[in-house]
């Protein structure tokens, strides 16, 4: 028995594709009311701004009840697996209320169960470290609260709580590696290992249990940060700068200025620039619609970029200026170039919008985008003598004149 | 699960008829994959790279040689790009309408860009303005607005509006909204409120005289914000006039609670959804102004009142937003 109803997510889900056939004109009008009919779903309809301030009131008011009794109890136990065990059974208690939330609200994602989930796991997490003595590793810790995650996860399928089992299970990678004396040196290439271990564990899962919906979310957000993981431990930039915080963090290590050159570099030169061209190449042949497609597209761009951005970093063949304008007009010259060859399908692919793309979300950004990237080059000339001050153009490009 | 499932599920109802399901199969696994807006994204990207890139580009080469032709490259490519957009532009509607060309909106924001590179560069090599900074701010916002009017363009429109705000003496950009903004200073609050209220009238009037009825959003998003932090920077930082700072504000939140639930009830296209932002930001600025009065002047000295405070308005605000979800279950709505 998981937290939310089974049956009607699968239903949501069937609802959901046969709301899109419906508007291509594939279903009629009754075969789409018989599917409602069919696949019942019961559940509270949501908005996303709404979901926003939902969670950020449940979140005030849950942490005010802790707070209540916690600065009472707290103040006088001196015992800290007293102070544990307080925590856990908040915790326990806010799972209750929020499970008899969920079944009476009809809630699913609504933000309000959100915060509960998210709120909870907190207290147990705290508790559960809490009980543990004193002066062990990160690592320990991690381990400790993983399965923790995992259960939360389990049970409510939770996106932010996959996120936080992601994060958790990578520091424990982390930390344990630095703890042996060949760790550093391995850890770029343990941290690839493992992460396409895991988005390739994920893929399977996903073929085999096509009809669970109930972990779907989270299992894409996995694959999102494997690869992203993957991408980012083979890149030069970051196992350079990485290794060379590490050095300097190290007690009575010598004093190094700047990151210092790693071993193997050409190992990494290439790989900075091959896992995105791989990304690339799995996305343009993997014919079907999975989400993985989009998936790999766009982190094979944004690794592309990446690896550019890398190169520039340590050559500097041209400088800063010379390179963003040159970059822009490249990205500008693929973009137009994909948008005019596209027009009409080629390769199974298409410029025309479809159903996945998310029309509204990026119009709004693309609008905040706008007025950031003007507001940079309009404000300014009032604390300055003449105009400057200013920075131009967002971007990422931060320059003052 | 994929939409091949679905169809079996769906046949094995008997919902779909098995030529249908033959048909839909067959549609699906032609279906081309979209990548509308990932090349979309990729052109806004290098747009703002390249406008950035310019803009950087022309002050490290102040005063060197070629500058000259640079600036030449960069104001043939603006005209350029206003060029273009006029070539496609739309008939001139009240309705929505696009440009007849893919690339006209994005022409349109690059050359806006590029503009604004230019005078910048103008007023800081030549002083063209002189002291008059108001000008230099002005003189966007004459030309974005007309500008977002004719080629029907949200983006600029949103830049048309921050330029006016910043000549009207507040900087304002949607990150930097609560960091930068001065709101210690009694004019620049009052004018921020007076600009955005006269701009929510402009929208509304505009609205009613059914011009470009798409901009109302964006006029409320960004002025509603002004207005909402300004009347929260008058109440927390001026002791004489705080009352009617919070009169005020009780007032924004309430107009714009009723517009939200108003827009719901007419079912705009689009509006809908959207309207439920003006919903959260009266909850959440009137949240914010709320608690600040209460510990103002209640001062209460016991912790335990805080955190009963923050118990009670945490859960009535609750069950305030839940009561205005959208009755009925999340399959009916259009995802």
């Amino acid at each position: 028995m998981k937290a939310y109803n089974e049956q009607w997510i699968h239903n949501r889900e069937v609802l959901i594709q046969a709301g899109k056939w419906h508007r291509q004109g594939l279903l009629s009008d009754e075969q789409m009311a018989a599917a409602r009919q069919t696949y019942p779903v019961e559940f509270r309809q949501t908005n996303g701004f709404l979901e926003i301030g939902l969670f950020l009131f449940t979140a005030v008011a849950i942490l005010a009840c802790y707070l209540l009794p916690a600065s009472i109890f707290l103040s006088m136990s001196a015992n800290q697996s007293v102070d544990a065990l307080f925590n856990i059974g908040f915790g326990i208690g806010v799972a209750f209320v929020g499970r008899l939330l969920i079944n009476r609200r009809l809630l699913y994602r609504n933000g309000i169960d959100n915060a509960f989930v998210v709120t909870l796991t907190g207290f147990l997490a705290f508790g559960l470290n809490q009980l543990l003595p004193n002066g062990l590793s990160v690592a320990t810790h991690c381990l400790v609260t993983l399965p923790l995650l995992l259960l939360v996860l389990w049970y409510y399928g939770d996106t932010l709580i996959a996120f936080f089992a992601l994060a958790t299970f990578y520091a424990f990678i982390f930390d344990s590696l630095l703890k042996v004396s060949w760790g550093k040196d391995a850890l770029p290439f343990v941290m690839m290992a493992i992460s396409g271990v895991l988005y390739a564990g994920v893929r399977q899962i996903l073929k085999r249990t096509v009809n669970q919906v109930y972990y779907t979310d989270a299992l894409n957000l996995t694959q999102w940060i494997a690869l992203i993981v993957l991408a980012a431990s083979g890149n030069y930039f970051v196992v350079r700068e990485l290794n060379g915080l590490l050095l300097e963090s190290r007690p009575g290590g010598p004093i190094v200025t700047g990151a210092p050159e790693i071993a193997l570099p050409a190992l990494f030169w290439f790989l900075t620039f091959a896992i995105p061209a791989i990304y690339l190449w799995q996305g343009l042949t993997k014919k079907g619609p999975q989400p993985p497609l989009r998936m790999l597209l766009i982190l094979a761009t944004l690794g592309l970029i990446a690896a550019v951005m890398t190169l520039h970093e340590y050559t500097a063949v041209v400088p800063l200026n010379v390179a963003l304008t040159l970059g822009g007009l490249v990205l500008i010259g693929i973009a137009v170039f994909g948008i005019r060859y596209l027009s009409r399908p080629k390769y199974g692919f298409t410029d025309a919008p479809d159903d996945d793309s998310p029309n509204e979300l990026f119009i709004n950004a693309a609008t905040i985008a706008a007025v950031q990237a003007a507001g940079s080059a309009a404000h300014g000339p009032k604390d300055n003598l003449r105009y400057g001050g200013g920075n131009f153009g967002g971007g990422g490009s931060e320059g003052n004149y | 699960m994929s939409p091949t499932d679905v169809l079996n599920e769906l046949s094995k109802q008997g919902i779909v008829l098995p030529d249908q399901q033959v048909k839909i199969a067959q549609i699906e696994q032609n279906k081309p994959f979209s990548l509308h807006w990932e090349l979309r994204s990729l052109l806004y990207t290098g747009i703002l790279l390249v406008s950035s890139g310019l803009g950087l580009l022309v002050y490290d080469n102040f005063d060197r040689i070629g500058h000259g032709a640079l600036l030449t490259a960069i104001a043939a490519a603006c005209v350029g790009c206003f060029y273009f957009v006029w070539k496609y532009r739309p008939e001139w509607t009240h309705d929505q309408t696009k440009s007849r060309s893919t690339f006209g909106d994005y022409a349109l924001i690059l050359a806006c860009l590029l503009f604004l590179t230019l005078e910048g560069y103008a007023q800081y090599a030549y002083n063209v303005f002189g002291n008059r900074y108001g000008l230099v701010t002005l003189l966007p916002a004459l030309l974005f607005l007309p500008l977002a009017y004719r080629f029907d363009h949200r983006g600029v429109l949103g830049m048309a509006l921050t330029a006016l705000i910043s000549w009207v003496g507040v900087t304002v950009r949607p990150l930097e909204l609560y960091f930068k903004t001065n709101f210690f200073d009694q004019p620049t609050v009052l004018s921020a409120i007076g600009l955005s209220l006269v701009l929510i009238a402009l929208a509304v009037v505009l609205a009613k005289q059914r011009i470009k009825v798409h901009f109302t959003y964006t006029y409320l998003t960004i002025a509603g914000n002004l207005l909402m932090v300004a009347l929260l920077g008058g109440l927390f930082n001026f002791d004489e006039g705080r009352l009617l700072f919070a009169l005020g504000l009780a007032v924004a939140c309430f107009a714009f609670d009723r517009y939200a639930r108003q827009q719901r009830q007419t079912q705009v296209p689009g509006g809908a959804e959207g309207s439920f932002l003006f919903l959260l930001m009266s909850a959440v600025y009137g949240y914010i102004g709320i608690t600040y009065l209460f510990f103002h002047y209640l001062n209460p000295t016991s912790d335990d009142i805080y955190y009963w405070y923050f118990i009670v308005t945490g859960i009535a605000f609750v069950y305030y937003l839940m009561s205005q979800l959208p009755k009925g279950n999340r399959t009916n709505e259009s995802v």
